[in-house]
């Protein structure tokens, strides 16, 4: 992988043919079922399918079934060719040219072309189609993407072309060595142009939709399911296994395990604080996986006494985390010391000195930081912690405050909100500690380390340090960027502009007959026509 | 009658207008909006965004548009969560589920109800009475979160008799339990309100005098008694009609039925301030109307109501 995505991708892009399984695999003497049908919870109703408008997790699987893009990933999480059956990269990494498979078809019998990605790509910053991703294109660092976003350039000046019909280019406004894990990302997915232009926004309904994934839109009852079934037109359909793959929607963790139960599902998440009792009880089917999401605190570094390197640093030396992950939590989520998870491809995990010290010695050195910053019996520290409304939040804050009153002898405040309210008051900058979470978009560290950026969106803290900013642009274009990386974990392991507190791992129940399900996949992106069913 | 009725309708224009306004006021002034997301929009975005649902003009302006929308097209304009679906398109597909799981509901618990309600009262300290209005009373703290769980468990993950959710354009195996779910509390009230109205009409003088009139028992009960009885459920019904057809959030949400119950809530958990506003003024409208309804039918019940 590290070869892979940084220096020799065009050697790796010609040997990817030849070693990289495409489709589902059975093993021999493994005996398939009759009925190819997948059946899975959904936790909500998708927005949209629209691959450059989808902002959610959810409706990302469904558009990973229904549109392929440049690249897409194998179980591991490791790239393998999608509609580019290779790509080359000029010596500056500044500009990539992906080369297009010419047997991919939209499920209407019209080719996959590069003039299809050239249209979704220019989409994409488009301000008159207004996407949430759209400055995902500037996060890829496409030229023009942020005045196309802007309004002060037009769609068309985007750094993309199609050199014929089947050679993709994109120019970047910087080195970007990562840039081909970023493709495999929904918002860079080909859309149809004449379906989108004639339909406008219904283009995505059953029956209107034309897609080029392996799979078609069968059925879309609005927070009911989602059916997709076989795209014939698809290049690899005949190593394609499952039939029909059906999306439940189902809020309720519970019922969603009732229905499992009763055999109307085929996987489902283990319900909150279920995790060692249905582990004991189907160890088959329970699985826990590391994710690549991050658990942490937010210290709103502008507001006093948190502007103050030893009170952040007391606060987050005195959470123990492993009581949080065993004892609250208990589904193998891990105790996190860094902000980015250990499962990050090519992120070596730093092994930051607090992560080294034991509980007693964190509490020990807590209570010292404290006392510097002038606060004990006297004059005690009242902070309080701001979180959105959940049983699992609340359980988890009320451990810290806990933690705190016994190794730092202080009282705070949980403060819970409703989600939007939380959020407003989070951007906002009213607050003193705030509950929050990242997950990845791409698989590498910057999508972490960048929320600690001083001018990152995301920075609700406020946090600025020049190193860290300095040392997170040099890193775009390093090709081996781990040192920044591991200097920024060592700064945020001083400096505490965030306490980190776990790394999440997903729990899910799946029926033994399904087979081909990618564990390993950190950013849990699977795709259907890798997976089989057994008969059973 | 005439008359009155459209002097209802009348009123119920601006009645209508005022719960548009005041739930437009409402929903704004909620901290947040529509695209307030964990994932902070750069400024550029969130303004392109912004732009195109029109949240960038004045509160005033956007108020006009929406009514304005309404009346000349009756378009209660685009969901800000579902990109590719108008307000009406979700009404248009949830209502019919609701209509109908919430039809059967309200027929179940009314001839239940009032069954049961009857017998309690005719029975009155029997052991019958005792066991309806036993019944009623656990019917009524079993609230439908409590009911639906304990339903799918029973017929879905031990019997294996109906599927746990889903609709299926609805089929009856799929309507039954979110039938019963919903039903129960409903049918509870309505056995109570029925049995104390009914002791009351059966304890009133008129009857004494059918019975001192020598009227056989029956003819009593059916012609006399049950319709009068009826007055005080009758004012219940109305408004349970209307909150049974418009679903209900739990129901909606643990049997997956895509029913509009679940955007009551979630709309507003959303700010998907149109779809929170096109379900109001639907709720606003059939309260009005089914009010109305009641209004009329107490007038055949009861001679002595003139309008």
């Amino acid at each position: 992988m590290n070869c892979f995505i940084r220096s020799c991708s065009l050697i790796f892009a010609s040997l990817m043919l030849i070693s990289t399984a495409q489709a589902a695999t059975p093993k021999p003497g493994e005996k398939l079922a009759k009925d190819q049908t997948f059946t899975y919870r959904m936790l909500d109703e998708s927005p949209t399918l629209d691959p450059q408008l989808i902002e959610d997790v959810a409706a990302s699987t469904v558009a990973r079934d229904l549109f392929e893009g440049l690249l897409t990933q194998n179980a591991d999480g490791t790239l393998r060719p999608g509609v580019a059956e290779r790509w080359e990269t000029n010596d500056t990494k500044n500009v990539y040219t992906f080369y297009l498979r010419k047997n991919a078809r939209w499920s209407n019998g019209d080719p996959v072309t590069a003039h299809d990605f050239v249209y979704a790509w220019r989409r994409l910053p488009d301000p008159k189609l207004a996407s949430y991703y759209a400055s995902f294109m500037e996060l890829m660092s496409v030229k023009n993407a942020k005045a196309i976003i802007k309004g002060e350039m037009p769609p068309t000046a985007l750094g993309v072309k199609a050199l014929d019909d089947y050679t993709f280019q994109v120019e970047l406004e910087d080195s970007l060595p990562y840039f081909p894990a970023m493709v495999v990302h929904t918002s860079t997915m080909p859309v149809p142009q004449k379906v989108v232009e004639k339909l406008g926004n219904q283009w995505t309904k059953p029956g209107n939709m034309v897609s080029n994934g392996a799979y078609m839109l069968k059925q879309h009852v609005i927070n009911e399911r989602q059916v997709r079934v076989r795209n014939p037109m698809y290049w690899d359909n005949e190593n394609t296994i499952i039939d029909k793959v059906v999306a439940l929607i189902i809020n309720d963790e519970n019922q969603a395990y009732n229905r499992y139960q009763a055999g109307e599902l085929d996987k489902t998440e283990v319900p909150t604080g279920q995790y060692k009792r249905l582990k004991k009880k189907m160890p088959q089917e329970v699985h826990s996986n590391p994710r690549l999401c991050s658990y942490y605190y937010m210290f709103n570094t502008k507001k006093a006494p948190y502007d103050d390197i030893r009170v952040r640093k007391a606060l987050s030396y005195a959470i123990n985390r492993d009581v949080i992950t065993r004892n609250i939590l208990g589904a193998g989520q891990i105790p996190a010391y860094t902000f980015t998870p250990g499962a990050t491809a090519n992120f070596h995990v730093p092994d930051v000195e607090f992560g080294k010290l034991t509980q007693k010695q964190r509490n020990a050195e807590a209570k010292k930081l404290l006392a510097e910053a002038g606060y004990g019996p006297g004059n005690p520290l009242k902070p309080t912690i701001l979180y959105n409304t959940s049983e699992g939040h609340k359980k988890i804050a009320i451990a810290i405050r806990q933690m705190w009153k016994q190794a730092l002898g202080i009282n705070a405040t949980l403060e819970n909100q409703e989600w939007k309210t939380y959020l407003t008051t989070r951007h906002q900058g009213n607050f003193e500690i705030a509950r929050a979470a990242w997950c990845g978009d791409y698989n590498e560290a910057s999508t972490f380390l960048d929320l600690v950026r001083s001018e990152s969106d995301q920075n609700d803290g406020k946090y600025n340090n020049p190193e860290v900013d300095r040392l997170l642009k040099q890193a775009k274009t390093m090709e081996d960027p781990n040192p920044n990386y591991t200097r920024i974990e060592e700064i945020i392991a001083t400096e505490f502009p965030i306490a980190p507190i776990y790394h999440y791992t997903g729990v899910l129940l799946l029926k033994p007959w399904v087979k081909g399900w990618p564990h390993h996949n950190v950013e849990e992106n699977w795709y259907s026509k890798d997976m089989y069913i057994t008969a059973h | 009658m005439l008359n009155f009725i459209l002097r209802r309708l009348a009123i119920a224009i601006p009645t209508i207008l005022f719960i548009i306004f005041f739930s437009f006021l409402l929903m704004h002034s909620a901290p947040g909006g529509p695209f307030t997301a964990e994932r902070s929009l750069p400024p550029e975005v969130l303004a392109n965004i912004e732009h195109k649902y029109g949240l960038d003009q004045p509160l005033y302006k956007q108020m006009f548009n929406y009514v304005w929308g309404i009346l000349t097209e009756f378009d209660f304009g685009p969901s800000f969560k579902y990109k590719s679906q108008s307000v009406n398109d979700l009404i248009a597909g949830g209502f019919p589920v609701t209509l109908t799981y919430g039809s059967w509901a309200f027929l179940f618990a009314t001839i239940i109800g009032v069954t049961l309600g009857v017998i309690a009262a005719l029975k009155h300290n029997s052991w019958l009475d005792y066991l309806a209005t036993g019944g009623a009373i656990i019917g009524s703290v079993l609230p439908n979160f409590v009911m639906a769980p304990l339903l799918v468990l029973l017929f879905t993950v031990y019997l294996h008799w109906l599927p746990g959710g889903g609709w299926e354009g609805g089929q009856a195996q799929f309507i039954i339990m979110p039938v019963i779910a919903l039903a129960t509390s409903y049918l509870a009230s309505i056995a109570r309100i029925t049995r104390s109205s009914m002791l009351e009409v059966l304890n009133s003088n008129f009857i004494r005098t059918a019975k001192a009139k020598g009227l056989p028992w029956r003819y009593i009960i059916v012609r006399h008694a049950l319709k009068p009885a009826m007055l005080p459920v009758l004012t219940s019904l109305g408004l349970s009609f209307v909150g049974m057809i418009t679903g209900s959030v739990v129901i909606d949400q643990f049997f997956s039925t895509g029913g509009i119950g679940q955007h009551f809530v979630n709309a507003a958990l959303n700010r998907d301030y149109s779809v929170i506003m096109g379900v109001t003024t639907l709720v606003g409208t059939l309260t009005i109307l089914f009010n109305l309804l009641v209004e009329i039918l107490y007038a055949w019940i009861d001679p002595r109501i003139r309008y």
